[in-house]
């Protein structure tokens, strides 16, 4: 999924990590995603899915029962739409698509029962199941599909995520373009109505995998028409719970849909709390099931006498990166000595160790650990003051007098919202003299600051990867035609082994194009990697039982009940 | 701000100046002089005189309103943050905001849009908001003012509850003990910050004790109100025991009193029926504008227990650039604000025949 | 809207040579309880001007071996998450508040509150009638919002305008320092804080003008500007004083809450608000958990913010004595 998120490392305690799971894809799908580069097969190992509770073999788990989560306020809960974690979490309950990742995170039938792939893979074909429907019993058609596909695309849709999923379709471009006049998509054909054939414009390996993303979910076309804006009030939807209530700011109700295809549902109901309060107190006091455990509590439920030590859990990883921006044209970003200098002046083993409680893992590379295409051998700029003085001293900006103005720009609201940036500020200073002024902007104006590249440096934001490609690293943030590109990175060795890797189909050349590509954005400092994401711990009531702590978001409450 | 104890002085009436800043509940807009029983012949000879204030109170309110509107809008429109660009995101290009901006209306002019703006708030109809997309401002609006106002009923009640009788025990206990403890306790209460009154009764009375929820809303008969109640209820008792206390003392001294006294009436006569009654007519009429203002009163509250209530709408609103839900709020907001000053003008004539208007 | 009359007081000197301020002073030496609010404010307030030479750290020095650290003999309160010494925060955050309480006292209810009163009480006519409506239709809006909604939309162009300053003229540190936030808030707080000083000497203007003795010395050819400062001004520095002494306790708290949800002063700088934010709003409401395993990362800075509410509370409530002899 293409989404922006803050990491703050204490959003885990929020509560939020079901919502906060990762995103990325990461098993290869059958015949297209590359293996990793590592020996071992990469996928996600065993252990980055956690599990809880089991049932002895042969018995039915009980139906019944509700599952109380800490949620907020998702943006938008059309699939077309979504660009976050927290609207992602739940339109991938209610809602489904062609293909989707199932909890051990590998690309499995959905809606399609099966696909071929052909015209040197470019043509993609799906046979539908039988007997699918929405919620309100409406057969699900190949032309639902098409529908649902081409009306994401439209510019009246308003997605700003669907030229990223979709874009690749041969036609696409043009309905995005087509300033509401074009509807049809030539790439999108309901041959009948089981068969859907997608014709992309070149053979990407990642494709597929992209048809995970919610954009590519089917809606259905009567309540879109019908209800206008508000249909996502009460969406018709065909994934194995419906929406069956939204109050704004205090809580939402997934229910079991019984039109669903598959296993229905254990649970009765998955209650979304949205009211906020606080998380851990909560959890305590029995008001929701599950829990992030945050640095403030992170001591007491270690402790083995604590009661609520037997309730702790761990949660894998998610595939991400939060790093500190630079904004290459702007300067003094515009010389890399300046950039380097600011990189080995970081001593990220520290801050990870005191202020994060080893809550994170400091990063010196852009593709996460155990991610397709992670290579151990790429380096990253280390802690080294001394080399970081004298690349200063080397620079354009050596002099303190006539240095340019440092902004660093951080998103949010409330007090101090970033631990890393005020450490950052004072390592910055004390190794290099290099003053910087910390700038807090709410969400909403970050955001827009950061796609219409106006910020100089900017922190509180990582990358959580969409799909198990490398691809969605290397290309989206560094290839420099690329919205993702927000510091305006132009590297012509990045550009070309970017563009040479899009339709490579030897895995093994493909992922080294992009490990090339990886160490020279590193050495040139267009960044300053600082976190991958490590086990963190939660708190899970004994009675949820089945619930799977996954990296990245993936339908799960289907297998999840409640035993007390 | 507390509001000083009445005294004797006319001047008085202004003491409370900076007072704007904190919670309404410490701003009474006067402060009351000692009161003489209610009789009817004076307020025979008030009724003209207030219908017409009355009349020009009404008359003045519209204009006010447009005002209110117009610095609103005008931050809205000139203020940081495109909401087009917000909602393009990554899609962004010139065109797209172009045609998003025509659809919306946001080309037109600025009066254009505002006389369209007030012409649809008149219907009731304040617009989409831009964060939910496809939603009613008022349709979000309105459950949040309901659950704010059921809160701050609740903690107005326990300040009443406890800061009136405790008030008026303290004042007839004058010059024992009793009295400055409670009333420093007050004062000490007053100023306690609910950056930790709130933590601190989580703490004790949620998961030590077990008696009531840590956070969450199920409205009036959930116990999960009781907790943020109390907390925006705790400064309140601090200002009704002060009030009452000082009210009643005024009383005390009253001829009247020594009267009933002397005429043989029982102590609980005495009390009820004529100190009691006559030192609760003054906050009656505080309580009107203590009670709009409070409704913005409570976000941190709203925030640390998590109750979807206005204050914290308005912040996230704000900080979301959600312009037309700011609007909606700050017009209802400054609409309960003249009300409650008119209907306390009102009450406060009635209650003080003596007071002049102008 | 109602008005009750504003008392006609004799001339504002009351015995030879003793002005009034003189009498409030004797009167409040009286009070223990006020005295020793005056001198924790005192103290609070010489604490925070000459916090770079009470402090033992840096605000913003962080020390990452030495994280969370109960209260010791190198660091008295002890430290925060980042290994900053709490005590020197404490010190530089009531600095802020000192210095956003004074800004805005001065500017807001004594120069501008001031001077419209008399300018409006003196002049009356269309110019009393503007201001007297400006102020109601302030007063009309819900605080909170506005306050929210001038920080909100005012912080940017702030920020822009002293940038550009600071560029143009090759000044530096305004805005790294915290001095636009201290500006910004004053500006924010501004429009809540004259009207009340604006209304006292207003009426004391318009009551004060038709008194015997004002005339008498305008008849023996007084001018004006003696008029409003010698016989004006006298009979309401009690009343401002008083209005002062509790607008300063709720200037504190909202510089505090402003601060606590991030539209008040920016880190690096602290301020009491983004302490307690810090501890509990981080990890979405940490409360009590800090409250329980490091308590005094919550109370030193929560007992700053009441100690500026309490005493100026307690200080206002003598001061409604002291100047109003009568009450007693």
């Amino acid at each position: 999924m293409r989404r922006l998120l803050v990491i703050l490392v204490t959003t885990l305690a929020a509560g939020l990590v079901a919502s906060c799971g990762g995103g990325a894809k990461d098993t290869p799908a059958p015949t297209t995603t590359p293996p990793p580069a590592r020996a071992t097969p990469p996928g996600i190992a065993p252990d980055l899915q956690k599990k809880t509770g089991a049932l002895p073999a042969g018995t039915e788990p009980p139906t019944g029962g509700t599952l109380r989560l800490l949620w907020s306020d998702p943006p938008t809960l059309d699939p077309a739409l979504v660009s976050d974690t927290t609207s992602a979490g739940i339109i991938v309950e209610a809602f489904n698509g062609l293909v989707a990742l199932n909890t051990d995170l590998q690309i499995v039938p959905e809606l399609a029962e099966s696909w071929t792939i052909s015209g040197g893979g470019t043509i993609y074909e799906f046979k539908l199941r039988k007997d699918i429907k929405f919620s309100n019993g409406d057969p699900i058609t190949a032309s639902d599909f098409k529908y649902s596909l081409e009306r994401a695309l439209h510019p009246d849709t308003e997605s700003s995520v669907s030229e990223i999923y979709l874009g690749d379709i041969v036609g696409a471009k043009g309905v995005i373009d087509g300033r509401g006049k074009v509807t049809n998509v030539a790439g999108i054909e309901a041959v009948d109505d089981r068969t859907l054939r997608l014709t992309i414009d070149s053979p990407k390996a990642y494709f597929l995998a992209k048809l995970t993303y919610p954009t590519a979910f089917v809606v259905s076309k009567r309540n879109v028409t019908q209800s206008g804006q508000k249909w996502t009030e009460k969406p018709v939807s065909s994934g194995p719970f419906v929406i069956s209530e939204y109050k704004i700011g205090q809580r939402i109700t997934l229910s079991r849909n019984d039109s669903y295809w598959g296993r229905k549902p254990y649970l009765d109901k998955v209650v979304l709390n949205l009211a906020g309060g606080q998380a851990m107190a909560m959890y305590e006091n029995d008001e929701v099931d599950l829990t992030g455990v945050g640095l403030a509590d992170l001591e007491r439920v270690q402790d083995p006498s604590e009661p609520l030590n037997k309730d702790l859990v761990t949660i894998p990883p998610s595939f991400s990166i939060s790093y500190v921006g630079f904004h290459i044209s702007k300067p003094p970003f515009d010389d890399p000595k300046f950039r380097q200098a600011l990189n080995h002046a970081v001593n990220k083993e520290l801050i990870a160790e005191q202020v994060y409680s080893n809550l994170v893992i400091p990063a010196y590379g852009i593709i996460p650990p155990n991610f397709p295409g992670f290579s151990d051998k790429t380096q990253g700029l280390k802690f080294d003051p001394d080399k970081a003085k004298q690349l200063l001293s080397e620079s354009k900006y050596a002099d303190k007098a006539t240095r340019p103005r440092i902004i660093v720009t951080i998103p949010g609201t409330g007090g101090s919202p970033s631990l890393d940036i005020e450490v950052l500020a004072d390592m910055w200073k004390r190794v290099l003299d290099v003053d910087i002024e910390i700038q807090q902007v709410e969400w909403a104006t970050y955001l827009q600051d950061l796609n219409r590249r106006r910020l100089q440096v900017w922190g509180g934001l990582g990358w959580e990867a969409d799909y198990p490609d490398p691809q969605d690293f290397i290309d989206i943030l560094f290839y420099s035609e690329s919205a993702g590109n927000h510091g305006l990175y132009k590297d012509a060795l990045v550009d070309a082994n970017v563009l040479a890797a899009r339709t490579e189909q030897d895995v093994r050349k493909r992922v080294q194009l992009y490990n090339e590509a990886e160490q020279r954005i590193l050495n040139s400092a267009a960044w300053l990697p600082l976190w991958f994401d490590t086990d963190s711990k939660a708190l899970i009531k004994p009675w949820v039982k089945n619930y799977r702590f996954t990296p990245i978001i993936v339908e799960k409450y289907r297998d999840v009940y409640i035993l007390k | 701000m507390l509001a000083g104890p009445p005294t004797g002085n006319r001047g008085d009436s202004d003491f409370r100046g900076d007072a704007r800043i904190a919670p309404a509940l410490f701003r009474p807009r006067r402060v009351f002089k000692s009161q003489t029983p209610l009789t009817s012949a004076a307020f025979r000879w008030k009724v003209p005189r207030m219908l017409a204030y009355i009349a020009r109170r009404l008359l003045w309110t519209p204009f006010l309103l447009i005002f209110v509107s117009l610095f609103v809008f005008t931050l809205g429109l000139y203020g940081p943050g495109d909401p087009v660009e917000v909602r393009l995101g990554q899609n962004y290009t010139p065109e797209r905001a172009e045609r998003l901006r025509d659809q919306l209306g946001l080309n037109d002019s600025f009066f254009t849009q505002y006389v369209r703006y007030v012409s649809n708030a008149l219907k009731g109809d304040f617009g989409e908001s831009l964060r939910f997309q496809g939603q009613k401002v008022t349709q979000i609006l309105g459950p949040k003012i309901w659950v704010s106002v059921q809160l701050n009923v609740i903690a107005f009640a326990i300040s009443l509850g406890v800061g009136l009788p405790l008030g008026f025990y303290v004042a007839k206990r004058q010059g024992s003990w009793q009295d400055p403890v409670v009333v420093l306790t007050a004062l000490v209460l007053y100023a306690l910050p609910v950056f930790i009154t709130a933590p601190f009764l989580v703490w004790i009375f949620a998961l030590e004790l077990h008696w009531v929820p840590t956070a969450g809303w199920g409205g009036f008969l959930d116990k999960r109100i009781i907790l943020p109640a109390v907390v925006i209820g705790i400064p309140g008792i601090a200002v009704f025991v002060r009030l009452m206390r000082a009210s009643t003392l005024d009383i005390l001294g009253q001829d009247y009193i020594r009267t009933a006294r002397a005429k043989g009436l029982s102590e609980f006569t005495v009390n009820a029926r004529h100190t009691g009654r006559n030192a609760l007519l003054p906050i009656v009429t505080v309580t009107f504008f203590s009670l709009a203002g409070l409704l913005g009163g409570a976000l941190v509250v709203e925030l640390i227990f998590g109750v979807p209530g206005v204050g914290r709408l308005s912040l996230e609103a704000i900080t979301a650039r959600d312009y037309n839900v700011v609007m909606a709020l700050t017009i209802m907001g400054a609409t309960a604000l003249v009300v409650a000053n008119l209907l306390m003008d009102i009450a406060y004539t009635v209650v003080d025949p003596r007071i002049r208007l102008q | 809207m109602t008005e009750a009359a504003a008392t006609i007081p004799a001339s504002g000197r009351t015995a030879k040579g003793d002005g009034p301020l003189a009498v409030a002073w004797r009167r409040l030496k009286k009070k223990r309880l006020a005295m020793a609010a005056v001198v924790i404010l005192v103290i609070l307030y010489a604490a925070g001007i000459f916090a770079p030479l009470v402090a033992t750290h840096h605000y913003a020095q962080t020390d990452l071996t030495q994280t969370q650290k109960a209260p010791s003999g190198k660091h008295w309160f002890g430290t925060d998450r980042l290994g900053r010494d709490l005590y020197s925060r404490v010190l530089y955050s009531v600095q802020t508040t000192a210095i956003i309480t004074i800004i805005t006292v001065l500017s807001g209810s004594l120069v501008l509150g001031v001077s419209l009163g008399l300018v409006g009480g003196y002049f009356r006519g269309w110019i009393d009638t503007v201001l007297s409506r400006v102020g109601e239709l302030i007063s009309s809006f819900p605080d909170i919002l506005l306050i929210l909604l001038l920080a909100a939309t005012l912080r940017p162009r702030f920020l822009g305008i002293a940038r550009w300053v600071e560029d143009t003229w090759g000044l530096k540190g305004m805005v790294a320092s915290g001095v636009v936030d201290f500006v910004m808030l004053a500006v924010v707080f501004l429009p809540m804080s004259w009207f009340g000083t604006f209304r006292l000497v207003r009426g004391q203007v318009l009551a004060v003008r038709e008194a015997d003795f004002v005339q008498a010395a305008k008849a023996t050819g007084a001018s004006t500007r003696r008029v409003l400062f010698t016989h004006v001004l006298p009979n309401v520095i009690g009343p401002i004083i008083v209005s002062a002494s509790f607008g300063v306790g709720a200037i504190a708290g909202s510089e505090a809450l402003l601060s606590f949800i991030g539209l008040g002063v920016q880190p690096p700088r602290p301020s009491l608000g983004t302490m307690l934010s810090d501890v509990n709003l981080r990890s979405s409401g940490a409360g009590v958990s800090i409250l329980r395993d490091h308590p005094e990362q919550l109370i030193f800075p929560a007992l700053a913010v009441w100690l500026f509410i309490f005493c100026w509370s307690l200080l206002g409530d003598a001061l409604t004595d002291v100047f109003n002899p009568k009450s007693k």
